[in-house]
């Protein structure tokens, strides 16, 4: 069968060498020049590379795109979070606080994830104004346990220029290279500098909306609720290498009515002893604060407020802004208008 | 490690090829390195078991040693049920521990084990060796000699399974001797197929497919997707393919030829000639170290020789499917593929001859829809992609699986990698060659993109 092998060859071994020779050639040109390519313009501009000094991306996907964000000079605070703080408008919050906010979400990220932006944040910033975090349900988890389907890019915020490199070899970064090209020739912008973009140019008012069906009522409490919050103390961690003037506000963010606990429920319970832990870490910091709009009110029962179920709408998101604008001016004293 | 990862291909294997080069002008250097080599390979996934290949390799050539001074046969009786009993606890255990806890109507204790990477085939290769001492085939060799058998690392974890009659002599040869350059262009060919195979093929069907069963073992599959769903036996000989042609091609760069393990299996015209083409060494193994002794044993007087011929049959398919994993639905599909080759072997004897399109039909329909069981892990998945059969495919819904059409058209049309590999090596070419080199590069930027998968057959 394998005779085509060790048959004997009527050419020269020169020509084969030739061969040889001409494969590994094209190979070792190519990755010279793709590495050379790759590394001058390094293209998530994580600032670990990037010989051409292109600024910015224009990277519609916030996994990859907030790196370039997160260590934009410009900016010196942040939110972070999941799709349910994608609302939270930079630029009201920045002149209204004095500070210059981006905007970091990940939506569907785990906590892992914002922790990793978070973490690389705080890498490229010397001086840190503000930071919000968008507390929901993810970090209430009892677990920290990394999950197997999770595809966020940690090589691309973590500390190891190593690990980064290995994964510039993909045709994804090899794309990026190219838009960050043409950004330098000034062929294409920088997409939402700011990192703000409304899910409501794909779901547009009066498109969709929850249903007001009620949700079977959940197991009533019967003893205790769990208290172990590991992404609480990784969070707390973090914040208590800061500097207490950096203002810090913990966003719980509002749902639709139906999705709310029943009082008196094992859930209830559970997201009330989340609460309370999370706010531990904003007690005794000034402009600093945990703000739960996580409630049954006028605003979180009209379907029209919200997309779905935990996605709300422009006129609660500005609500939402107000809060973190006076928490930030105010800290636990905030008048919250909600 | 991964013959589809950065590891290997741009740290391990450039290294090898470097320190072996050193090497080779020193012939009693040549094995300890490579074996050396190996056992770095094997080291790297899970380091500990290490020892249990090193501890197998040490047994094994001691039992030999003992059995070529004592001339005892239980030496090897007991070498061999060693040899099973340690697959038999890594990869059996729970399985029969279960079964057990059926029978008897009670829960049994679970052993939390991980399966040893290539265990299947470094015991069977024990095996072979061992059969053919015991038969008078096979001389005594150095531990050296017999340690790279067993840990040679191109085929140490997913075969081919090779004769010690196929490699001990190519061991310890100089891999520079006259003609190595054109070895060396053939050998990157087969990498280069194996890698195509693997990373375009298999793991773009992985992708595809791997949804559909997450659905299949929640209910029916809905919108037709049980269509697509039944090319899961293409996936695997794409996955298993790819290895076995990475592993010829590596086998090439250290001067080993290794036996080719899949003949354009989807090309076969009955399932005896399926079972002739799809991983052939297996079957090789099986025909002559469990199918011959079956039949040549005087079990039933001689007018029934054809029933013990069938029961044979049966028996050696069965364990093939015990051997791909300790499940049931891999013994009903090597029980299955039993009875289509006995039911092939009577039509071939008293049936009218079939026209070859219609022997191909037949085969390749049995092979993918048996190849449903084999994927599925439970008889409840099996069936609930067998119920989805009932709808036609939505081609709106399912456009962009549009893809998992392709890589079954190409292993039915395309003829096997090596008579593709021979055809474009058959004179050199420079052109294509740095072709080659940039395919190579290429396929990097392509195992970037994607998550590295592991080859199917490791888990068995």
């Amino acid at each position: 069968m394998s005779s085509f092998i060790s048959n004997s060859d009527r050419y020269p071994a020169s020509d084969w060498s030739r061969c040889l020779t001409a494969g590994v050639r094209a190979f070792l040109i190519g990755v010279f020049l793709l590495s050379a390519l790759i590394f001058a313009v390094d293209p998530y501009d994580s600032g670990r590379f990037g010989l051409l000094g292109i600024t910015g991306v224009d990277d519609k996907l916030p996994y990859t795109a907030n790196a370039s964000r997160a260590r934009d000079g410009r900016f010196d605070s942040a939110i972070f979070g999941d799709s349910t703080g994608q609302l939270i408008r930079p630029a009201e919050l920045s002149p209204a606080t004095a500070k210059h906010f981006v905007q970091l979400v990940a939506p569907g990220a785990t906590p892992r994830g914002h922790l990793a932006i978070l973490d690389f944040f705080l890498r490229h910033h010397a001086h840190v104004g503000a930071l919000v975090v968008v507390i929901d349900d993810p970090w209430c988890a009892s677990s920290a346990a990394p999950s197997a389907d999770d595809r966020f890019p940690y090589w691309l915020y973590g500390d190891s220029t190593l690990t980064y490199a290995r994964h510039l070899f993909s045709w994804s970064a090899l794309d990026r290279v190219f838009q960050r090209i043409a950004i330098g020739l000034g062929q294409r912008k920088r997409f939402a500098e700011d990192g703000f973009w409304s899910y409501e140019e794909v779901w547009p008012p009066g498109s969709r909306q929850p249903s007001d069906a009620p949700r079977p009522p959940g197991p009533r409490l019967t003893g205790t609720v769990d208290t172990v919050f590991p992404y609480k103390d990784r969070l707390a961690s973090v914040i208590r290498r800061l500097p207490s003037e950096v203002a810090l506000v913990l966003v719980v963010p509002p749902v639709f009515h139906t999705f709310l606990p029943t009082p008196g429920s094992q859930d209830a319970a559970a997201r009330e002893a989340c609460n309370a832990a999370y706010r531990i870490i904003v007690a005794g910091r000034p402009h600093s604060n945990l703000i739960n709009y996580r409630i049954d009110n006028a605003l979180t029962r009209d379907p029209k407020n919200f997309a779905d179920l935990i996605h709300y709408r422009a006129d609660i998101a500005s609500k939402v802004d107000e809060g973190i604008i006076a928490s930030v001016r105010q800290g636990n004293a905030a008048k919250i208008d909600f | 490690m991964l013959f589809n990862d950065y590891p290997f291909l741009l740290v391990f294997l450039p290294a090898a090829l470097l320190i072996y080069r050193l090497a080779d002008p020193y012939p009693q250097a040549r094995i300890g390195v490579l074996v050396a080599l190996s056992f770095v390979f094997y080291a790297y996934g899970y380091p500990p078991y290490v020892l249990l290949l090193a501890l197998s390799i040490a047994i094994n050539w001691l039992a030999a040693l003992a059995f070529g001074h004592f001339k005892r046969r239980w030496i090897i009786t007991a070498a061999i049920v060693m040899n099973l009993a340690v697959l038999g606890v890594f990869k059996y255990a729970n399985f029969a521990a279960a079964n057990l806890g059926l029978l008897l109507g009670r829960p049994m204790p679970h052993l939390d084990i991980v399966l040893p990477l290539g265990i299947s085939f470094f015991t069977f290769h024990h095996i072979m060796y061992l059969v053919d001492l015991r038969r008078g085939k096979a001389p005594l060799y150095p531990a050296d000699r017999y340690a790279l058998y067993i840990s040679f690392f191109p085929q140490l974890l997913a075969g081919p399974l090779v004769r010690w009659s196929e490699v001990m002599a190519q061991f310890g040869q100089t891999v520079y001797s006259p003609g190595w350059q054109r070895r060396f262009c053939i050998g990157a060919a087969f990498i280069l197929a194996g890698l195509v195979e693997k990373i375009l093929f298999g793991d773009g069907m992985s992708r595809l497919l791997d949804p559909i069963y997450a659905q299949a073992a929640a209910g029916p599959l809905k919108d037709g997707d049980a269509w697509l769903a039944i090319s899961v036996a293409v996936q695997i000989l794409y996955d298993f393919a790819g290895y076995c042609d990475i592993a010829i091609g590596l086998g090439l760069l250290f001067g080993v030829q290794l036996p080719f393990n899949f003949n354009a299996p989807f090309r076969a015209a009955s399932i005896q000639d399926f079972w002739q083409r799809w991983h052939m060494t297996l079957m090789n193994f099986l025909r002559d170290y469990v199918y011959f002794p079956l039949i040549n044993a005087r079990i039933l007087p001689r007018r029934y020789l054809p029933l013990q011929s069938h029961a044979a049959t049966m028996i050696t398919m069965m364990l093939c499917g015990l051997w791909h994993g300790a499940s049931w639905t891999f013994v009903l599909w090597g029980v299955l593929h039993g009875f289509a080759l006995m039911i092939c072997a009577l039509w071939r004897r008293h049936g009218p001859r079939l026209p070859s399109l219609a022997g191909w039909s037949l085969t390749v329909s049995f092979v993918l829809l048996t190849g449903v069981i084999f994927r599925a892990g439970s008889l409840e998945v099996a069936w609930h992609v067998f119920q989805g059969l009932a709808v036609l495919p939505d081609l709106e819904h399912g456009r962009h699986l549009l893809p998992l059409l392709l890589a079954p058209l190409a292993a039915f049309l395309l003829p096997a990698s090596q008579d593709i590999v021979a055809f474009f090596t058959r004179r050199p070419n420079v052109y294509l060659a740095a072709l080659v080199g940039i395919a190579f590069l290429a396929l990097l930027f392509e195992l970037g993109e994607r998550d590295v998968h592991e080859f199917v057959y490791f888990k068995f």
